[in-house]
């Protein structure tokens, strides 16, 4: 598994250039991936990754450059030719059909034929056996695709890519929708895969990971490759620097905290999910001026809930919210935000964002009845919105050529700093803040990790909802672990990584250190 | 490779979608004038002298060609500001011929029975009163859509049906029929009518006609008014930006502390109230009192092909406006110079929104996602339904009256 092991190239791409109207995605990249590696191709959001891989895959014809497959010149025109050259792509939004059953879905567009024109199930559930058995995923041929949980569902597109006889798995941020868990049962899998023989292509941002699974790497930024590396031989620093192209600050610089009197009370607070089900099961805490609560615990557990219903987007069923002394419980989105609760969703796309809208008409979504933007409510003062999206422009460092670009064309951490952009430009008194650096690049989770500080440091309450563990541990000053609906416990912000993992799946025991 | 500027390519490829549905219906349109032994150069020739007054070649009156045409503009700019508008907020008001209808009664009752009144305060009376019936038989859709989730093709369409049948009870021995068995209603009071804008003289003669056959009335001021507020209210007012953001996404608008329910319902109110006056300005500016023409209306579907093809701009609309207004208009000088049917007409104006129907609805369908709790209904099925309702909803009427 290491590069002594691996022998000749089995993929060799040579000067690759592809530019698009106003930006070069690619500009002269060479990537040498040996047989047998797990070669890890990093870069943040827009550093050309995606556009080299969908050239590989044949879905992005360059405009120069010449692709060599174990050793042969190869012309790859469309995703067909990439098969035929035994490579394959699994891509972070899963191409899969959920009504459909794994073997159904394995089979799509392959499926073994019986008597002329009939699927044929045990033939079919046969190669997925021998297919399964012989890498380790197990799998259920006759489960349906959309039960199945999302580490599952990305087995079943690995199975399928392997199903069309690659050798050569392109895996596209394959652990960006992935439990901490079921990213370990990748790992598992892809370290399998190349015993077996595979040759993996592994896309990501996240640098922990890339150490762990890569025998190689390559950095990319704005377009071309600025390293090759051997992972045995450096370190995150190393790459973070040559990804960014600068020097990061891995680790978050911040002042011990300086909390003020209590200004949010939450009190035995239940509340619902979607499907009617209670998700918050009596929810209390205090948040103080100028602390940061992180909230740890295994994703759909309730942290999702309680933030909605704190953010007025969500109703609550019984208990008490408490906005120094006024009761907010009942508020809506507009009256939460209009008294000073700022929120930050989870959701960027679909929730903090209209995609079809400018930066500056994002920059007011939410405040556009605000008699900042309007006039009385009836008339938008299209001049203030401009001048104050002039203005966070510059001070979130949104990237874009000007405040008219539409939100849509934005990488994800240019569409994050939107939202941190908007729901701090205020100076609001409660800043919720729900994973504020899902899927964002290095440059940008720096940058909202000091914004987020910075906001405390200023006397803002901050509740930080995070799945990233690491976030919350160096972020927070306090730590309150929810599990099934509930604090189980708060912690001091140096709680070990393991006791808090212990909690967050309802073992240890809680005690309410650190509680306000 | 040359390299196009990008607002260039931006505008042209928002431009290939209904440039090119027009031309397809067009050669579609001569293939089957040709096909059937006509002469399609001689046909839209007659079309175009009927629409625009030019290159006549039978001694029409250029001014009076153009009048005409803008007689046909006037409703359908405020009936396709009725659809576009439900439009941005991801609705689909295939009602604006039944709004439209509701309009035109309400004026047409109000100017009956009120027709002693002076115009300044007759005048406002149908207009106001057409406007409010118009978003009446909206807010119905509007508010079913936001309380029940009844889907708004369905109930649009639905009450489209009450609309047309209502307005032939109304004439047809109802409440507002003239005495003498005719299927009209009694005229509206003078002050309830819109001045021509040209004198309305017999002996005053302009352009080679007497200035009294020039029928383009203030209506039309009226209506470039209602394309002006509707995109002014678009893109200058936080109502506009609410309809939209829930357009786009419901989850954004909700997050923004914007009511879906209550914006559902306001934009079906405003898009109804657009269709009343159309149908208002209908009554008050050309035809005076409800007649059995009103029995075989189109204007309301003919809107949604015009918000179609407008794409739902200001600008779209009035250009969209000017095209199905010309058809109409042309199809009986094409009649009678080439000898071809003016139903061409309608088959190239259902050419056009076959074509939309085809590339259009795939791209609403990313921009405009289901509305409500109602399953979601297909954009092909809505466009099915929006294209059924034009080619079943209107010509059945034409046989019976």
């Amino acid at each position: 598994m290491s590069e002594q092991v691996s022998g000749a190239p089995a993929v060799e791409m040579r000067g690759i250039t592809k530019a698009w109207p106003g930006v070069i995605a690619n500009n002269g990249v060479d990537l040498t991936v040996r047989a047998g590696e797990v070669h890890a191709l990093v870069g943040e959001n827009g550093a050309g990754k995606s556009t080299l891989m969908n050239i590989l895959y044949g879905l992005i014809h360059p405009d120069a450059g010449e692709i060599l497959i174990n050793g042969t010149p190869a012309r790859i025109t469309g995703a067909r030719d990439a098969i035929a050259h035994g490579i394959g792509m699994v891509h972070q939004h899963f191409m899969l059909i959920p009504v459909f059953s794994v073997g159904e879905n394995v089979m799509l567009g392959r499926e073994p034929v019986t008597g002329g024109a009939f699927y044929d199930h045990a033939r079919a559930r046969k190669e997925i056996e021998a297919l399964t058995q012989r890498y380790g995923l197990a799998l259920d041929p006759d489960a349906r695709t959309g039960d199945l949980p999302v580490g599952l569902q990305q087995r079943v597109e690995i199975v399928k890519v392997l199903y069309r006889g690659a050798n050569i798995l392109i895996l596209d941020e394959p652990t960006g929708v992935l439990t901490p868990q079921e990213s370990i049962e990748l790992f598992g899998v892809l370290r399998d895969l190349v015993k077996a023989g595979k040759t993996i292509i592994f896309i990501s941002h996240k640098l922990r990971e890339v150490l762990e699974i890569s025998d190689r790497i390559t950095v990319m930024r704005r377009g071309k490759v600025v390293g090759h590396l051997t992972t045995k031989e450096t370190n995150e620093q190393e790459i973070a620097t040559l990804m960014v192209g600068r020097e990061v600050l891995l680790r978050v610089e911040k002042k011990p905290a300086e909390p003020g009197p209590v200004t949010f009370r939450v009190e035995n607070l239940t509340a619902s999910s979607d499907r009617g089900v209670p998700a918050l099961r009596g929810v209390s805490f205090e948040l103080r001026q100028g602390e940061i609560l992180g909230i740890a615990g295994v994703e759909g557990n309730g942290q999702s809930e309680l933030v909605e219903v704190l953010a007025g987007t969500r109703r609550a069923t019984g208990g008490r919210v408490l906005l120094g002394d006024r009761d907010v419980t009942a508020f809506d989105a507009r009256m939460e935000r209009d008294s000073g609760i700022a929120h930050i969703p989870e959701d960027r796309r679909g929730t903090g964002l209209v995609l079809a809208y400018s930066i500056a008409d994002n920059l007011v979504l939410g405040r556009q009845r605000t008699p900042a933007f309007s006039w009385h409510g009836m008339v938008l003062r299209i001049s203030a919105i401009k001048a104050w999206a002039k203005r966070l422009v510059k001070e979130f460092d949104i990237r874009a050529g000007n405040i008219d670009v539409l939100a849509r064309t934005l990488s994800g951490g240019n569409q994050q700093k939107i939202i941190v952009a908007r729901e701090m430009g205020n100076r609001p008194r409660v800043l919720l803040a729900a994973q504020p650096t899902r899927g964002v690049d290095i440059g940008a989770i720096e940058f909202i990790h000091r914004r987020l500080v910075a906001e405390r440091d200023e006397g803002t309450a901050v509740l930080l909802v995070s799945a990233e563990l690491e976030e919350i541990r160096s972020l927070s000053d306090r730590i309150a672990v929810f599990y099934e609906g509930r604090i189980v416990s708060i912690e001091p912000a140096d709680t070990p990584e393991e006791r808090l993992g212990l909690l967050m799946t309802g073992g240890g025991s809680g005690t309410r250190t650190g509680a306000a | 490779m040359p390299r196009i500027p990008e607002p260039l390519r931006r505008l042209t490829r928002g431009l290939a979608v209904p440039v090119g549905s027009v031309l397809f219906a067009f050669v579609v349109g001569g293939l089957i004038v040709a096909g059937t032994g006509g002469d399609p150069v001689v046909a839209y020739q007659g079309l175009v002298c009927g629409g625009l007054g030019i290159l006549c070649s039978g001694g029409e009156n250029s001014a009076l060609q153009i009048s005409n045409t803008i007689i046909f503009v006037t409703p359908l700019l405020m009936a396709g500001v009725a659809v576009a508008l439900p439009f941005r907020a991801g609705l689909f008001n295939i009602g604006a011929e039944g709004q439209y209808l509701a309009g035109a009664v309400a004026c047409t009752a109000i100017g009956v029975k009120f027709s002693t009144l002076p115009a300044p305060i007759l005048l406002p009376m149908v207009l106001l009163g057409g406007m409010a019936a118009g978003a009446f038989w909206a807010g119905i859709a509007g508010v079913l859509k936001a309380t029940t989730g009844a889907h708004e093709v369905v109930t649009t369409i639905m009450l489209n049906y009450v609309a047309q049948w209502l307005v032939r009870y109304l004439i047809i021995g109802g409440p507002l029929q003239l005495q003498g068995g005719f299927s009209v209603s009694s005229p509206i009071g003078p002050g309830a009518q819109l001045a021509t804008i040209l004198p309305n003289d017999n002996h005053r003669i302009l352009f080679g006609l007497p200035s009294s056959v020039y029928r383009i009335h203030v209506g039309l001021f009226i209506a470039l008014a209602a394309v002006a507020v509707f995109a002014f209210l678009l893109w200058r007012t936080p109502l506009g930006y609410e309809i939209r953001a829930v357009g786009q996404s419901q989850r954004a608008a909700r997050y923004a502390g914007v009511s879906v329910r209550r914006t559902i319902i306001v934009t079906m109110l405003i898009a109804g109230a657009f269709a009343g006056l159309a149908g208002a300005v209908q009554i008050a500016g050309v035809d005076h009192n409800l007649t059995d023409i009103y029995f075989s209306d189109t204007t309301g579907f003919d809107a949604i092909a015009v918000a179609l093809l407008g794409l739902g701009s200001g600008v779209g609309i009035v250009l969209a406006s000017i095209l199905f207004g010309a058809l109409h208009a042309g199809g009986s000088v094409m009649q009678a110079d080439a000898g071809i049917s003016s139903s061409l007409v309608l088959v190239l104006q259902a050419l056009i929104l076959f074509s939309i129907g085809a590339n259009f609805l795939s791209a609403i369908k990313v921009r405009l996602p289901a509305i409500g709790r109602s399953p979601s209904t297909p954009p092909a099925a809505i466009a099915a339904a929006a294209t059924a309702t034009e080619a079943t909803g209107a010509p059945p009427e034409k046989d019976t009256s």
